[in-house]
């Protein structure tokens, strides 16, 4: 335990010295997201083509745009561990103490980290295309909390694919085939209700769908009521992956 | 037991059927520095993955400080430290950064961090490059970077898989100078794996010599080589019969082979000594020692070079 925690925080504070010395990608990822901040949620919000209640449309669709572009920085990241195999630094890692799951856990929460700062380029262009966050701080922090642990469940399920890719090539066009369905069928542009049913089954089980919603909850309406809901399913979600990252990281070293 | 390493009938066959350990034993004694030579695909980094815990072995045992590296596993990678034949530095932070991360991801505790990492710089010459990042490293100082990583923990092994693989010959030279700095310093054993013979003649006590996934011969470097064959001497002249008869009395071995008289040997120098005065008409005189390569002629059956590249195309 004490392991984990120690391995977390080293691989971490990795991260946080990355993008200390260059945060150009936090900036170039951050266009993608802006785009549909400034662009695709007026036009929609215009058009009243869908009902979001007392929300404004942008705002609705902040948190699920923010939790887009952390997801795509998470099961990309699953990349950076094949690169880690063909340079030695994933062997090297599995030479010292720290466990097989240590190392594995350790390496998605450090894709959480860079979920957060992700998260953190976007607010202030939110704010500036008038978006009204709930004001208040724990709020904020628990979402942060938890756009951090949803993010590093990605990363783990990235290691997973990772895992049976094993070249970066293949990578890329499975890492782009799953996380677009992932966004597309969950609340992050419209509510489950308005999707077409076989959908509606699927965004039930898409953990984004969760995350969206608790994120939404806490920053934007400020209603709680199925908050809880929500972060039981990110913390199974995680659990889920952070074992499965385990057991196939042992595939990445073959 | 004081043995380091020590493997019995060690087995490792991959998915595909290649088998790149076959029944190897070996035995390395604590304090070496210990050259497990041989060409590409022999087995070298597959041995050195099951020694570090990366892999497992299909069959056979393997103990590191007499630990199984079965089960054993975590106990052993807290004594000893690797260094893979690829980059193993972030390259996006400092070399400082570098050496405090993996202080931390061993578990170094915090009030020795400092000086562990001190040392570990000082030993490999690093401390002027520390705050630039590591991208902007030479490829021997990235080296030396990932030596001192390995250092922080004070192993008591060190594995170098290739340690100079791409380095050019002053940089292998600085590397081996900061090996030795650290053999003066600390009673560590050294276990690499290299393809340059040069490099186990030169800076290893013991040889192990492996091709297709066994040890063909192991020993010291100069007892390796007294076995395959005595030094020659080869003296180019117009008249070879001549000059034999006259050397005849000087050395027990002298034959003509074409062109040239060749003496074969124990001490090739104090041959050539006893030769000036007593051969006037030569074009050449040359000195020829044995080399690892006809070490591993005569134990394997091929040249290593040769070996090497054939096994490289069938692998293709």
């Amino acid at each position: 335990m004490i392991d984990f925690f120690r391995n977390g925080l080293a691989m971490m504070e990795l991260e946080v010295r990355r993008i200390a010395h260059d945060r150009t990608e936090l900036y170039t990822r951050a266009v993608q997201p802006i785009l549909w901040l400034v662009i695709y949620g007026p036009i929609m919000a215009e058009v009243r083509a869908i009902d979001t209640g007392s929300i404004p449309y942008v705002a609705y669709i902040t948190p699920g745009v923010l939790l887009q572009s952390t997801t795509f920085i998470s099961v990309f990241y699953g990349l950076n561990m094949v690169w880690e195999r063909e340079s030695g630094i994933l062997k090297k890692l599995l030479v010292t103490p720290a466990s097989r799951s240590s190392i594995a856990v350790g390496r998605s929460m450090s894709a959480g980290i860079r979920a957060v700062f992700q998260a953190l380029v976007i607010i202030p262009v939110a704010l500036l295309v008038g978006v009204r966050f709930f004001p208040s701080v724990p709020n904020f922090v628990l979402a942060f909390i938890l756009i951090f642990l949803s993010s590093a469940g990605f990363a783990a399920l990235s290691v997973c694919l990772a895992s049976l890719m094993k070249t970066r090539e293949r990578f890329m066009g499975i890492g782009q085939a799953i996380t677009m369905p992932l966004f597309f069928a969950s609340s992050a542009l419209y509510p489950i209700a308005l999707m077409p049913k076989a959908i509606q089954y699927f965004a039930v089980i898409n953990p984004m769908s969760y995350s969206v919603d608790a994120v939404r909850a806490l920053m934007v309406s400020g209603a709680l009521a199925s908050l809880p809901e929500d972060i039981m399913a990110i913390l199974l979600f995680d659990a889920l992956t952070f074992c499965a990252a385990s057991v196939m990281l042992r595939r990445i070293i073959e | 037991m004081n043995c380091a390493v020590k493997t019995e009938r060690l087995t490792k066959q991959y998915a595909g059927g290649t088998k790149a350990l076959d029944s190897l034993d070996l035995e390395v004694d604590r304090g070496e520095v210990f050259a497990l030579l041989g060409p590409n695909g022999a087995g070298k980094t597959t041995l050195m993955r099951i020694l570090t815990t990366q892999i497992a072995p299909t069959d056979g045992k393997a103990y590191v400080l007499g630990m199984d590296v079965e089960r054993e596993g975590g106990r052993i990678r807290r004594r000893i430290s690797y260094v893979p034949q690829e980059t193993s530095v972030w390259g996006d932070i400092t070399g400082y950064e570098n050496l405090l991360i993996y202080s931390k991801l061993y578990g170094v505790p915090r009030e020795i961090r400092a000086k562990r990492i001190a040392d570990a710089c000082s030993i490999m010459d690093l401390e002027e490059a520390l705050n630039r990042r590591a991208k902007e490293y030479s490829g021997g100082m990235i080296r030396r970077l990932e030596m001192a990583c390995a250092l922080i923990t004070e192993p008591e092994i060190l594995f170098l898989d290739e340690p100079t693989l791409g380095l050019d010959p002053s940089m292998r030279k600085n590397m081996w100078t900061a090996l030795e700095r650290l053999r003066e310093e600390r009673d560590v054993t050294i276990f690499f794996n290299t393809h340059y013979m040069d490099e186990a003649d030169l800076y290893s006590d013991e040889i192990g010599i492996i091709n297709t996934g066994r040890i063909v011969v192991r020993g010291q470097p100069e007892e390796l080589k007294d076995r395959v064959e005595r030094e020659r001497i080869i003296i180019r002249t117009r008249e070879p019969e001549d000059a034999r008869t006259r050397l005849n009395s000087l050395f027990d071995d002298v034959s003509v082979e074409g062109n040239s008289v060749v003496i074969r040997t124990e001490n090739g120098e104090r041959g050539l000594a006893e030769l000036l005065g007593k051969i006037t008409d030569a074009d050449s005189i040359a000195l020829e020692k044995p080399t690892l390569d006809d070490v591993f002629m005569k134990y394997a059956g091929v040249r290593m070079r040769e070996n090497g590249e054939n096994r490289r195309r069938k692998h293709d």
